[in-house]
């Protein structure tokens, strides 16, 4: 199926936004997401990211443009309906509160009065926690809480998810782990999900990708039309090559300047 | 299991409140006299103790969680401090306009109008801060304090130790004609920051997930912080002000059952309720007939305990 007959479930239009009055700090842009994508946004540190992911959620107020959430403007949805369509988790998540992972988990209960589509304990198991339920979210591996915060948004059953950086400060294993439960998540619950990346090599696997730089988008679209050496180049500010291997999978490849 | 010895210890301690201590009195063979000691003298102040500290239970369990800070205890947001201050006002200008309620009332007006001074501190533009309510609170009971410390330091005032003894907490002046407005007050508080427990479950996983999760980040804090000064209010003026049950009631709580709003602030309710009473029982019981205030007492029997959990567990925030 083409994207074009899938339904558009977030669209920024034109959209602008300035912390502080004369500097704008994300500027025109557009982006269209539609049901059931899977998209890394790529930026430098500072370059907006988290910004862009803070505006599609409704965090932060645009101060020029429109964002759209299936037929409405996002800012006409009540807190608790927006909530049933649209769920962000920011990056750091470090946070010392002895929660159990049961009670933080059933906590994607509130925005509902009704019972949910799957139990606390199947979005548990679901993100392989099974065994840790009862245990304290302060006494879990980054990768375990990340996954209860996971869990979280499965019970509150948004059809969009806009994750901030979710693969920051992880092993390389728990990346890996992190990706494949979010695409197993995406197959079977039909879920759409941006998130903001640092990691080029990852950014390759996506199905598409947006590039930043200063709250504008350099590029949209296939990884292997969008990081191309110019336009990363322009982002990062480095020379960097995509290669690729005999196998045909990509991979990246840093100038001798650095 | 747990609710069950809950239920047998608050209930121990409101019997032996009631009916052993100081001296025994066998509520199936009444005289006039021990009927009257019962009824007007140790009934009214049972009930005050549990008010009391069932509010500074709660509305500790509340604070800690709007401010993500384990240091936090509801006199730190001024409220009891400007209490104290209009209270002490009221004794050493001797004004009594309204008899025997002049201290709990003038008490309550201070803590009315230090809540809402503390409030507008927090509240910018649409945004209710909590670390503005934090700073403005402890900036505000630094000042209410130098002027009550002024106050006291130049008066020559003869109810000056009433006003000192009631900083430590008298429930001594329990009488029944206070309890229905503090009833009142503990019970609307209580009912909000219920009502609202998830919305703090939420908040303490920060405000950005508390947005997603579907909550008006700052319309539920200031209802938080409305309850937590309704609470506060109405215990400073039915006793004065007895430390440590807001502070560290909370924190041994959710040693024993988690962090859970929805269970904590009740239990927190309960076992300060339960904990002031016996702080009471304790005070009036031991050197008797002279009292112990509370507050020294709370302090006295909590702290040891708090520092063994602390070696014992983690604490909120660490």
């Amino acid at each position: 199926m083409s994207s074009d007959r899938k339904h558009i479930i977030l669209e920024l239009d034109n959209v602008g936004f300035r912390y502080d009055r004369h500097k704008p700090f994300v500027r025109n842009l557009s982006l269209s997401v539609h049901d059931g994508e899977f998209i890394g946004l790529l930026g430098a540190n500072g370059s907006g990211k988290s910004t862009i992911l803070k505006l599609a959620s409704g965090i932060v107020k645009p101060s020029e443009g429109r964002i759209r959430l299936w037929d409405k403007d996002l800012q006409w949805y009540k807190n608790k309906d927006r909530a049933k369509l649209l769920c962000y988790l920011p990056q750091l998540l470090d946070i010392g509160i002895p929660f159990k992972v049961k009670e933080l988990v059933s906590m994607g209960l509130y925005p509902y009065d009704i019972l949910p589509a799957i139990t606390v304990n199947e979005a548990i198991d679901m993100v392989g926690l099974g065994e840790k339920a009862d245990t304290n979210i302060t006494n879990l591996s980054g990768g375990e809480r990340r996954r209860a915060f996971i869990a979280m948004t499965l019970l509150q059953g948004a059809g969009l998810l806009l994750l901030d950086e979710p693969l920051a400060n992880l092993d390389i294993k728990y990346q890996l782990e992190i990706l494949r439960l979010l695409r197993e998540l995406k197959e079977k619950k039909n879920i759409s999900i941006i998130m903001a990346l640092h990691d080029i090599n990852i950014a390759l696997q996506f199905e598409k990708v947006v590039l930043i730089k200063e709250g504008a988008i350099l590029g949209f679209g296939k990884p292997e039309e969008v990081l191309t050496g110019d336009l990363l180049k322009e982002a990062f500010d480095v020379n960097i090559r995509i290669k690729k291997q005999e196998s045909g999978e990509a991979y990246i490849s840093y100038g001798i300047d650095i | 299991m747990k609710t069950f010895s809950v239920i047998v210890i608050v209930s121990g301690i409101f019997i032996a409140s009631l009916f052993f201590f100081p001296e025994t009195i066998n509520p199936f063979a009444l005289n006039a006299m021990e009927r009257d000691i019962l009824l007007y003298i140790r009934l009214p102040r049972v009930i005050v103790a549990i008010l009391m500290g069932a509010a500074l239970g709660a509305s500790g369990a509340v604070l800690q969680g709007v401010l993500k800070n384990p240091l936090a205890d509801p006199y730190i947001l001024g409220i009891s401090s400007g209490a104290s201050l209009t209270a002490a006002l009221g004794i050493l200008t001797g004004i009594y306009i309204f008899g025997q309620f002049s201290i709990p009332l003038t008490a309550f007006a201070g803590a009315c109008i230090a809540s809402l001074m503390v409030g507008a501190f927090a509240w910018k533009s649409g945004r209710f801060l909590p670390d503005r309510l934090l700073l403005a609170g402890v900036g505000l009971s630094f000042l209410f304090y130098a002027v009550l410390m002024l106050l006291i330091s130049i008066s020559t005032h003869e109810g000056i130790r009433k006003a000192v003894l009631w900083l430590f907490g008298d429930l001594s002046i329990a009488d029944w004609s206070m309890i229905p407005y503090g009833l009142i007050f503990i019970t609307a508080g209580l009912f909000i920051c219920l009502s609202r427990a998830r919305a703090l479950n939420a908040l303490m996983l920060g405000d950005e997930l508390a947005h997603s999760l579907g909550f008006s980040v700052h319309r539920e804090r200031l209802l938080l912080f409305i309850s937590i000064a309704l609470m506060t209010s109405a215990s400073v003026s039915l006793g004065g002000t007895v430390g440590f049950i807001g502070l560290l009631v909370p924190h041994i709580v959710r040693f024993l059952i988690g962090a859970d709003n929805k269970i904590l602030i009740p239990l927190s309710a309960v076992c300060g309720g339960a904990f002031l009473c016996l702080a009471d029982l304790i005070g009036r019981s031991v050197m008797s007939p002279m009292e112990i205030p509370s507050g020294i007492v709370t302090a006295i029997i909590g702290s040891p305990y708090f520092l063994y959990l602390l070696r014992k567990k983690d604490v909120l925030g660490s």
